[in-house]
């Protein structure tokens, strides 16, 4: 009997990711990929017993449904996709042992918007450019799942049934209001003043053309400095345009009058200014907030997004699980 | 312009903006990649990845590991042992990518958006205007008449930013606003002062004026120019495009289709960044 899980839906863009991503290569234009809401699959793993960066699944906005050709432990985190195991519900957050030939079905997402899949063992699809992360548009790692596509699963001796205790679950919004942290630069001094007051006290609405490449937010129009009014023009004729350079994983990116926070998938560099970046902590709200939703950006520096870190961190490790 | 010292731009907690001048030219870009190279090499603890630009680049870190203070004094240090000096050789493959100019792939493509937006001059004609030239063949000549320097890769796996090394033949061009949903793969576009090869079918800001059926960016590493890297472009790299007509074009596209097409790869040539920019300034001060 192989060790592999079967599509039998795919869900609508469920891809296999990795941590910390495909790094050493966005200079050639290869973005990081990886989960888009690190802290739910790290906590998805570390309830199989896996190392806590693993390949896993990451699902978004509805679920897959899978059969187990194996007898394995599988946890599933994140958004609330109403999982079943043969039409039976079971709870999030929890590890669970299923029996070669069960079913696992999952909907459509009731909160949140990505859910993560853990299995014992990983995934186990071959590496791409030292990483398993997909870069489903680009077709680098692989794609998206697809009806009938089988999926290889490493070999684990995992058999502890574990609990994630509630207070160190991420607490998804329920009243489609999200509070992300935000840190100003690299290029806040190409606005002026009155538009960094702005970006602190407006709700922003994410639009439905969001994915893990950005999203794309709608609000007031931003206001710019001299910086951005008088420069070489080199840097091209819009006020948001400056010379090609690097893009942070996280950056507000403004094209035009249009932010879009740039995520996994986005592109690695170009010609438009970055003039706050989310913290990295803070990343997975934009991972769980659906369009339509509103974003209000807290100011943080960079010991405040330590901070942010240095609690997730500690909510992601194996010595927090409590037995089921 | 060089600046007189690095300017640093924190990007989030993790990632740094290190900003060497203010423009597109080919000396801040070696010297980009100077520096780049130098602080790869000095493999600080904590560094994660590194991503040379035109005239920047950008540092991700792990802050865990290394405080911004830290890695900017770091990086400062090795600026200041490097000198700002641009000399030397290196070894630069030298690439001849052949291009079929205003070709129909890319025609219908520029009419497409002009559908849309029917105000909008066709690429080649608002390039024409904007750079003095009185048509497209002048276009055509002017564009292939030089080498290219790979400045920098990124945006799309295998994109690249290519600076023209003569610089009598320096075409300027806006880019599109907004930008365009779809390119075709192997489209020859201009923006800035750049020209780039579209590695895959994806949206794109660039004035089109040609098309390459020699692939960039090969993700199944098929063909035998892509069993080492999925991108074909280095930077340091130098191009140069030959103008083909539709029969070349189709022969390159059957080779390609059948998985025997090579590129045209010289591998045996040293740049001399010297020589170089005392012939830069010599090609200037002829057409003066």
């Amino acid at each position: 009997m192989s060790r592999t899980i079967t599509t039998v839906k795919p869900g609508l863009q469920t891809c296999v990711q990795e941590l910390p991503g495909r790094e050493g290569f966005l200079e050639q234009g290869f973005p990081l990929s990886g989960p888009f809401d690190a802290w739910s699959f790290r906590q998805a793993n570390i309830l199989v017993g896996n190392d806590r960066d693993t390949a896993a699944l990451e699902c978004q906005f509805m679920g897959p449904t899978l059969t187990f050709d194996a007898d394995m432990l599988i946890a599933i985190t994140g958004g609330d996709m109403s999982p079943a195991l043969d039409g039976a519900p079971f709870p999030m957050y929890t590890t669970v042992a299923v029996s070669a030939g069960q079913m696992l079905t999952m909907g459509f997402a009731k909160t949140g918007a990505r859910a993560y899949l853990a299995v014992s063992g990983g995934i186990a699809t071959e590496p791409v450019l030292g990483s398993r992360a997909v870069f489903h548009q680009a077709g680098v790692g692989g794609h998206a799942l697809v009806a009938g596509q089988t999926l290889p699963v490493g070999g684990s001796e995992a058999s502890a049934l574990h609990v994630l205790p509630e207070d160190a679950r991420p607490v998804l919004a329920t009243d489609r209001v999200w509070e992300v942290e935000a840190l100003c630069g690299p290029n806040d001094d190409w606005l002026d003043e009155a538009t960094i007051e702005m970006f602190f006290s407006t709700d922003w609405k994410i639009q439905s053309k969001s994915s893990r490449t950005g999203i794309r937010l709608t609000g007031p129009d931003f206001g710019f400095s001299d910086k951005a009014l008088n420069k070489s023009p080199d840097h091209g004729q819009d006020p948001s345009n400056i010379i090609d350079h690097g893009y942070p994983m996280g950056a507000v990116n403004l094209a035009g009058q249009t932010p879009i926070i740039l995520v996994n998938d986005a592109p690695s560099t170009g010609g438009f200014i970055n003039p706050f970046t989310i913290a990295s902590a803070a990343l997975w709200k934009l991972a769980q907030a659906k369009p339509h939703e509103t974003l209000r950006f807290r100011r943080v520096n960079r010991d405040g997004a330590a901070a942010l870190r240095a609690e997730i961190d500690a909510k992601t490790k194996p010595e927090i699980l409590e037995n089921a | 312009m060089l600046h007189e010292a690095l300017r640093f731009y924190p990007g989030g907690d993790r990632a740094i903006e290190v900003e060497l001048g203010d423009g597109m030219d080919f000396t801040i870009n070696f010297i980009v990649h100077r520096l780049v190279a130098a602080v790869r090499e000095a493999k600080i603890a904590g560094l994660v990845d590194l991503i040379p630009e035109l005239a920047s680049f950008q540092v991700n870190y792990d802050p865990d590991c290394i405080s911004y203070e830290d890695l900017c004094h770091e990086i400062e240090a090795l600026y200041a042992e490097m000198g700002r000096g641009v000399k030397g050789s290196l070894a630069s493959r030298l690439i001849t990518i052949p291009v079929l100019y205003f070709d129909e792939k890319t025609e219908a493509c520029v009419e497409a958006y002009r559908k849309d937006y029917p105000e909008k001059t066709p690429d080649p004609e608002l390039i024409c205007e904007l750079n003095g030239l009185p048509d497209r063949a002048a276009l055509r000549r002017r564009h292939a008449s030089t080498e290219y320097w790979v400045a920098a890769l990124g945006f799309w796996p295998g994109l690249c930013s290519l600076l023209a090394l003569n610089p009598n033949a320096r075409i300027i061009a806006p880019k599109y606003n907004p930008p365009r949903t779809h390119t075709p793969k192997g489209a020859v576009g201009l923006g800035g002062a750049l020209t780039c090869i579209y590695p895959d079918a994806t949206p794109g800001g660039y004035q089109l004026i040609g098309h390459t059926p020699a692939p960039t960016y090969d993700g199944s590493q098929r063909l035998p120019d892509f069993t080492d890297s999925l991108a074909l472009f280095r930077a340091g790299d130098r191009v140069r495009f030959k103008p083909v007509d539709l029969e070349e074009y189709s022969d390159i596209e059957a080779r390609v289709a059948e998985g025997t097409f090579r590129h045209d790869i010289v591998d045996y040539q040293i740049f001399s960044v010297d020589r170089y920019l005392d012939w830069a300034t010599a090609q200037e001060e002829a057409s003066k």
